[in-house]
């Protein structure tokens, strides 16, 4: 794409998320999130593949819908109450109204159906974006809403079951890894009425391992299990390493993944919520079965291939590997970190 | 009538067909909502309304339950093993897959036949079983003469293809083949060249005739031929014409495959298959045979 062109796109996306954060209007925080999906739509169909205007025209619709719902939900209150701020979002009607368009951005159970397909039609770098920086926004929204109803734990929970089973007979890895953005997001959401903070460091911890894994799929340059079987013959340091990337996002000690489910669990445990801390914490056994079954893919086992493939290991990579090896180490090496960190945010 | 007439757009509709003014409207409402839009040539008109279209029976109504209940039963149960229906391992391992196989009549329910007789031309084609039950036999005979209705000026095609696989109560289902980039066929055919149309799932409604389109040069002779196509050769095209923007076939969400011959050549044909099957060729790294078009080079 021309260079031109593609830097108005991203910086469009940055703009819309900006906009959206430092607004205190609904109506502007609207205008942020309208201009982040009208800047991405390009990114996503810029191959003119029919998948990836297949995945493309779905976004935009269900984005759009989205919207239409907050739009909807921030008018309602405005009429009733007369209030456009944000946190003063007071009518239960539109709280909830606007819960579920929010929840139909990120991609929350039982709003989820069109993540998987919409990943699946596009390339590794343009779904890095939508999975990583395009719920940056509608997160911003949903920490600044005094919410406390538990239509929004139920959705919570449901995200973390369904991400579970949705992943488990997937080959695809853009499906399994909208899979497991469904389950994250589920986690991040039940916490969200009791300690908004930890919403965030899990939003944060999770961006730098959905980070890692997307950064690992582009330089192995696959799409799909049986192609990252091969990965063992083309950078076999990665291929070391990538299980422990997986585990922190199946949320294993001593991995980063592990703090924010911790503190997830010990803050519900506290709001005196044990069942649903051990539902949720089931359920993640089963996000967990699918990350161990790539890495048993990718690293315990050898698959066959060819001997002119077997040497390609030998020759360095020509992509740049700053972003896998900074996020390689940010999704591994954080949880001694971690007291520090929830000092700060309490 | 008269009052109608006053308007000038059903003025001009009445110059049409000056004698039939009282018949215009009326029968044209009834037969477009008993009837589709298009006819087969050949097929007698019904003008049956669509409650007495309707066939009940019991054992059938049963039989179809049972069936959809079992095809349920099974997507469920295969969750169980793995990735569609098989463990990992033999998941990650398998590197042939036989698809489609001829050794029953039950194998012929699979494929749909169809010639130029629908547009009113002159071919035949027909679908049995070979020798043994152990192969499909296309034969007919085809005939280039274009239909005598004032706009058809080519003619002359048979094809078979493949029934969109179903999961149970009539939902569409694909084939993946991610695993795989070769189809390899055993073909015996008669030294015409066919073509091979795969088609993929798609989301528009202009887009349902994309097909991907190979060719098959078959060998008259009484050997079997073993032919191997890697999927980056299948180019675009359609309805028939080859695109511009070409792209490599996607292999997650196959729906069809299809065997077309339109060679000109006057005459009977024959194409006998043994099996279809994929391949993962681990030699074969081409991504894309053909030069992807791209409208604005960077400079």
């Amino acid at each position: 794409m021309n260079p031109y062109i593609m830097s108005i796109f991203l910086l469009g996306l940055g703009l819309g998320t900006t906009i959206t954060f430092m607004s205190s209007h609904w109506l502007l925080a609207w205008m942020g999130l309208e201009i982040n999906t009208l800047a991405i739509i390009p990114l996503m169909a810029q191959h003119h593949h029919p998948r990836s205007v297949e995945a493309s025209t779905k976004y935009f619709l269900t984005q759009a819908t989205a919207a239409a719902m907050i739009l909807f939900a921030s008018s309602t209150n405005a009429w009733i109450t007369g209030q456009w701020d944000i946190n003063e979002l007071s009518h239960p009607m539109s709280s909830t109204i606007m819960m579920l368009g929010l929840a139909l951005k990120i991609g929350l159970a039982p709003l989820h159906t069109w993540l998987p397909e919409v990943l699946q039609g596009l390339d590794l770098t343009t779904g890095l974006i939508m999975s990583t920086w395009q719920k940056l926004a509608p997160f911003s929204l949903l920490m600044q809403m005094n919410l406390n109803n538990s239509v929004m734990i139920t959705m919570a929970i449901m995200s973390t079951m369904i991400g579970g089973w949705g992943g488990l007979n997937q080959t695809q890895l853009r499906k399994i890894l909208a899979y497991s953005s469904i389950a994250h997001i589920g986690w991040m959401i039940l916490v969200l009425q009791f300690s908004p903070s930890l919403t965030l460091i899990t939003l944060m911890i999770y961006i730098f391992m959905t980070l890692s894994i997307f950064c690992l799929f582009k330089m192995n340059k696959t799409t799909s299990i049986n192609s990252l079987a091969m990965s063992w013959s083309k950078s076999p340091t990665i291929t070391a390493l990538s299980p422990l990337i997986l585990l922190s996002l199946g949320g294993l000690p001593p991995l980063t993944g592990f703090g924010p489910k911790w503190m997830i669990l010990s803050e519900l445990t506290k709001q005196d919520l044990n069942m649903i801390a051990t539902i949720t914490a089931l359920s993640a056994l089963l996000s967990l079965y699918f990350y161990l079954r790539l890495s048993y893919a990718m690293t315990l086992t050898l698959s066959p291939n060819t001997t002119p493939i077997t040497n390609q290991w030998r020759f360095n990579t020509k992509q740049p590997t700053i972003h896998l090896s900074i996020s390689t180490m940010l999704s591994l090496m954080l949880l001694p970190l971690l007291p520090g960190i929830m000092t700060i945010i309490n | 009538m008269s009052s109608i007439l006053r308007f000038p757009s059903m003025r001009l509709l009445g110059c049409l067909h000056p004698q039939h003014h009282q018949h215009l409207l009326h029968p044209v409402l009834s037969r477009s909502v008993t009837q589709s839009e298009y006819r087969r040539p050949g097929k007698p008109r019904e003008d049956k309304p669509p409650w007495q279209k309707i066939n009940f029976s019991f054992s059938k109504g049963l039989d179809g339950i049972r069936k959809h209940l079992t095809l349920l039963k099974k997507e469920f149960l295969e969750r169980w093993v793995g990735p569609q229906g098989k463990p990992i391992l033999e998941h990650m391992l398998e590197q042939n897959r036989v698809v489609w196989e001829f050794r029953g009549p039950e194998s012929l329910e699979q494929w749909t036949v169809s010639s130029d007789f629908e547009i009113g031309g002159q071919s035949e084609a027909y679908l049995k079983l070979g020798r043994n039950n152990t192969t499909c036999f296309l034969y007919g005979t085809l005939r280039s003469t274009p239909p005598k209705d004032g706009e058809t000026r080519y003619s002359g095609y048979c094809s078979m293809r493949s029934k969109q696989p179903l999961a149970s109560f009539d939902r569409k289902q694909h084939h993946d083949w991610t695993s795989f980039n070769t189809l390899h066929l055993r073909v015996r055919g008669d030294g015409r060249p066919w073509m091979i149309n795969i088609a993929a799932e798609t989301y528009f409604s202009h887009q349902k005739d994309d097909i991907y389109s190979y060719f098959l040069y078959t060998r008259g002779g009484p050997y079997w031929q073993e032919v191997k196509i890697p999927f980056s050769k299948f180019f675009l095209a359609h309805r028939g014409r080859v695109q511009d923007d070409q792209h490599p076939l996607w292999l997650d969400k196959i729906n069809t495959i299809g065997f077309t011959l339109g060679d000109k050549a006057d005459g009977p044909f024959q194409l006998e298959i043994d099996y279809i099957g994929v391949i993962k060729d681990y030699a074969h790294t081409e991504e894309f045979a053909y030069e992807l078009y791209k409208r604005n080079p960077e400079v």
